[in-house]
């Protein structure tokens, strides 16, 4: 008798954790297909980390705008091979002679993938959402795409105007984004409470079909897609944490593309018969004087410094050939650029004699211990880097390294004398590099360089519209920050990405997206 | 007995509210500001104060528990900052995983951990016994981390015989029933989805085997030395019962009360998530995931899941004393049966 109570407790005692355990688990999902199809049909990627949400307004990060590019439109994409912006679902557009009125015709014929037709209704309706009074805390990029907007006015069903408070030639850019600017289906957003991270409808070459948490997310081609249509039927993005592991999977035929790799394992990539795709880097990794207190208010002895770093040297020991000495803050593919821009050369003799003459003998430099998009090496070994190269002209550095966000609360309080720090264009604009000098706020300028005519040259550039009379005024500007050295430019990193020998027209776009609708595998 | 399982559960509530007081606090003392992590590289000033204050990170501390607490009553624990998801879905999409993946590792663990435990103890001294403590001694040495990557280079990359991440293959998954792949095949009828998830599992969960293994064999040994050593054992022998009986029957099944709580334990901590084999085999978990979370200073989810296994960490060590009872007749829990 007893033996059959414990026997029942037990029982009960299995069945509650059972139960609880099971309740624990996601509800009956629509049943997948169970036929695997031909593998030359499935592309796979796979990525370092999880794209946090796939509605274009409520993210912010790499990971989400690799898959988000290929499900969505908009209004406008980027060149191939460059930043310039090309039509999209906007065939064609007009701006008024004042620059405030943007007019867009759209393509027609277009559907979502739930069937829903795009229009001007659809284009206003997601420039709506992310404007005063419907914005949200959470739309990290809205006031940064639409900032300039005043309001959207459906002209008629193929076309739309958006009107803005004051010219701004970047909002075409803007528009070229994965981040904000792309369109989704107004229906979706309505059936989801107004937030599509999971459930993303788009007009893009592939359609949305499952996303398996923190394992990977499948995307299935569109066939009614209004552009060229995807070759490869399936895509699979893959999330493999662990870079080594990710190497292996492309290795072991897990993975037909990877990408966040680094310098120590292309060699094992190559060995196996896989390829290395070099991309070109949208970002900036920079050293920052503090140009707002002793000694660095003064620009003569930050050109003294930044002439006793040997760039090109520390670059190459540093990345190993794989991130572009900077000459430039913007990258050498930016409109605007312009190679008669140079920094100070390294001459060490002249800067220790300058740095003599100035008395300076001992630098305070914070710096941060994490890896960065724009620096692969970390903070503290480029600081260290160039602490050995100003103790060889008399200058003792003292190095205070934090974590990336402890770091960031450091830079707030603005106790340094030289920082380090980087940014990751986001629309291909040089306004949205050079601003960085001209900014307000001191999180975003570290270097708390102010400078009135810089600043008026860089509201004027924003109002120019785009061509040689604009990209003249962001060479002065690089012209004018070289001189005044408040930033020291160090390199552009490149991203590193491999794929199977079998894939082909696989490329990473320099604003860090991965369109595979024209990758195909055999 | 049953009276002592409801006392237990009622237990449950202190325990969960002092854990939710301490995670709570924990995290808005030690981590950093959410704001410019989930606002990224155009987290001005300015953005991060309405961000701050559209999600009651400005309130006072006691009006945000309150908050919380209330939801977490109702099962509403809130919604991740990072990702704007319901906590609770966020967690439950994980958590089966998680528990496939140590339901796996800890029957790996305990049948090779008790069947080197045995063997070392019954033949003390021996080569078997030495063989065993020492792969017990490697067990518990080897960093878990190490051990994965060894065994991804070398049945992945290698010999390309296993896959090196994830779960299964994302064309054959199953619909998802219960969230448990080999279940999930088992009722679809697929069995090459069954198959395709069971050679996902073998590197992780021989991984994550590894260490509880270690210390199942040497409890087991220990264990097994000290009844082998009693009077009844002797009894039985020189009654002439088989030697096989008399492990079996006499020395294992006394001795498997320290084993049972070693397991629970065990079990209960791989519930909580193996962070590092999660991560190094790219399985879906909770621990890599928490892990993910911590370091994003995502409040509503990290306190949501230290909830959850804290819950299910006092469930699995009800279930061990339960089984008590079931292995010694003298354990009893309430006066009535006494």
């Amino acid at each position: 008798m007893k033996k059959i109570r414990r026997i029942v407790a037990l029982a009960l005692a299995v069945a509650l954790v059972g139960v609880t355990l099971t309740a624990c688990s996601p509800k009956k999902e629509e049943s997948s297909t169970s036929a695997a199809p031909k593998a030359s049909d499935t592309l796979i990627y796979a990525q370092g980390a999880e794209p946090r949400g796939l509605d274009p307004a409520l993210v912010d990060d790499g990971e989400s705008a690799k898959v988000m590019i290929n499900i969505y439109d908009g209004l406008l994409k980027y060149n191939k091979d460059s930043t310039k912006v090309e039509p999209s679902l906007a065939k064609s557009w007009e701006v008024s002679a004042d620059g405030l009125t943007y007019t867009f015709h759209l393509q027609e014929g277009v559907k979502f993938h739930d069937g829903t037709d795009f229009d001007a209704e659809a284009v206003k309706f997601n420039i709506d959402r992310q404007l005063p009074p419907q914005v949200t805390a959470d739309m990290a990029y809205a006031s940064f795409v639409y900032g300039s907007v005043k309001d959207v006015q459906v002209v008629d069903k193929k076309t739309v105007k958006v009107n803005l408070t004051a010219p701004s030639t970047p909002f075409l850019s803007n528009l070229a984004m994965v981040m904000s600017a792309p369109i989704v289906s107004p229906k979706a957003l309505k059936d989801n409470k107004n937030n599509v991270n999971q459930v993303p409808v788009g007009t893009g070459p592939y359609k949305f079909v499952k996303w398996a948490k923190d394992e990977n997310i499948v995307l299935v081609r569109n066939d009614e897609y209004w552009g060229t249509k995807a070759i490869a039927k399936n895509v699979i993005f893959k999330f493999i944490k662990d870079n080594s592991a990710r190497v292996v999977a492309l290795n072991n035929g897990e993975a037909d593309m990877i990408d966040g790799i680094d310098a120590t394992v292309v060699k094992q990539i190559t060995d196996a018969g896989n390829k290395i795709f070099q991309a070109p880097g949208m970002n900036i990794n920079y050293m920052a004087y503090n140009t707002s207190r002793k000694p660095f208010n003064d620009a003569k002895l930050r050109t003294a410094i930044s002439q006793a770093i040997n760039v090109p040297e520390l670059v190459k020991s540093l990345y190993q050939g794989y991130s572009e000495t900077a000459t430039s803050i913007l990258p050498t593919f930016m409109e605007g650029y312009d190679k008669s821009v140079t920094q100070v050369s390294y001459n060490a003799e002249a800067a220790a004699a300058a740095i003599k003459a100035s008395g300076l003998t001992s630098v305070h430099m914070i710096t941060y211990t994490n890896p960065r998009p724009y620096n692969s090496a970390n903070g503290q070994a480029l600081a260290e880097a160039i602490q050995g190269y100003l103790s060889k002209v008399g200058v003792t550095v003292k190095i205070d390294a934090f974590d990336w966000t402890t770091y960031k609360q450091k830079l707030k309080a603005g106790d340094y004398d030289i920082a380090f720090y980087g940014w990751i264009g986001d629309n291909g604009d040089p306004d949205n590099f050079m601003y960085l000098l001209a900014h307000e706020d001191p999180s975003m300028n570290i270097a708390l360089y102010k400078n009135a005519e810089f600043n008026k040259l860089i509201a004027k550039g924003v109002e120019t519209p785009a061509g040689p009379a604009r990209n003249a005024i962001y060479t002065q500007l690089e012209k004018i920050a070289a001189a005044d050295a408040a930033w020291l430019p160090i390199s552009h990193a490149q991203t590193l990405c491999a794929y199977k020998p079998n894939i082909h027209n696989f490329y990473f776009h320099m604003t860090g997206i991965t369109p595979l609708a024209g990758v195909s595998k055999q | 007995m049953l009276k002592y399982i409801f006392k237990r559960i009622l237990m449950l509530i202190p325990v969960l509210i002092g854990v939710s007081i301490i995670v709570f606090l924990i995290m808005r003392v030690f981590s950093p500001d959410p704001a410019p992590i989930v606002l990224g590289q155009h987290a001005t000033q300015t953005a991060v104060e309405v961000w701050r204050q559209a999600n009651g990170l400005n309130d006072p501390i006691f009006l945000q528990y309150y908050h919380f607490i209330t939801g977490a009553l109702t099962g509403d624990l809130g919604t991740s900052f990072y990702t704007k998801m319901p906590v609770l879905k966020e967690i439950f999409s994980r958590f089966p995983a998680t528990i496939e993946l140590a339901v796996v590792a800890i029957m790996l663990a305990s049948i090779f951990g008790i069947l080197i435990g045995v063997v070392s103890a019954v033949k003390k001294n021996s080569i078997f016994d030495n063989a065993g403590m020492l792969l017990a001694l490697v067990g518990v040495s080897m960093p878990i981390f190490w051990l994965g990557i060894l065994l991804i280079i070398f049945f992945s990359g290698t010999l390309h015989w296993l896959p090196s991440s994830g779960r299964i293959n994302p064309m054959l998954q199953p619909g998802s029933v219960t969230g448990f792949y080999l279940i999930d095949s088992l009722i679809a009828g697929n069995m090459d989805a069954f198959g395709d998830a069971l050679r996902h599992l073998v590197l992780p969960a021989s991984a994550l085997a590894m260490y509880s293994m270690a210390i199942i064999a040497r409890m087991t040994r220990s264990s097994m030395l000290e009844t082998l050593q009693q009077d009844y054992i002797r009894t039985a022998r020189a009654k002439g019962v088989s030697e096989g009986r008399v492990i079996r029957k006499h020395a294992l099944r006394n001795g498997l009360i320290p084993i049972v709580t070693v397991i629970g334990l065990q079990l209960g901590s791989l519930l909580g998530g193996a962070v590092l084999t999660e991560t190094v085999f790219s399985w879906p978990g909770i621990g890599s995931y928490t892990v993910a979370c911590i370091l994003k200073s995502d409040f509503p989810v990290v306190q949501g899941v230290v909830l959850l296994i804290a819950f299910v960490f006092v469930l699995v060590n009800l279930l061990v004393d339960v089984i008590y009872a079931f292995l010694d007749p003298r354990i009893k829990y309430s006066k009535k049966e006494g």
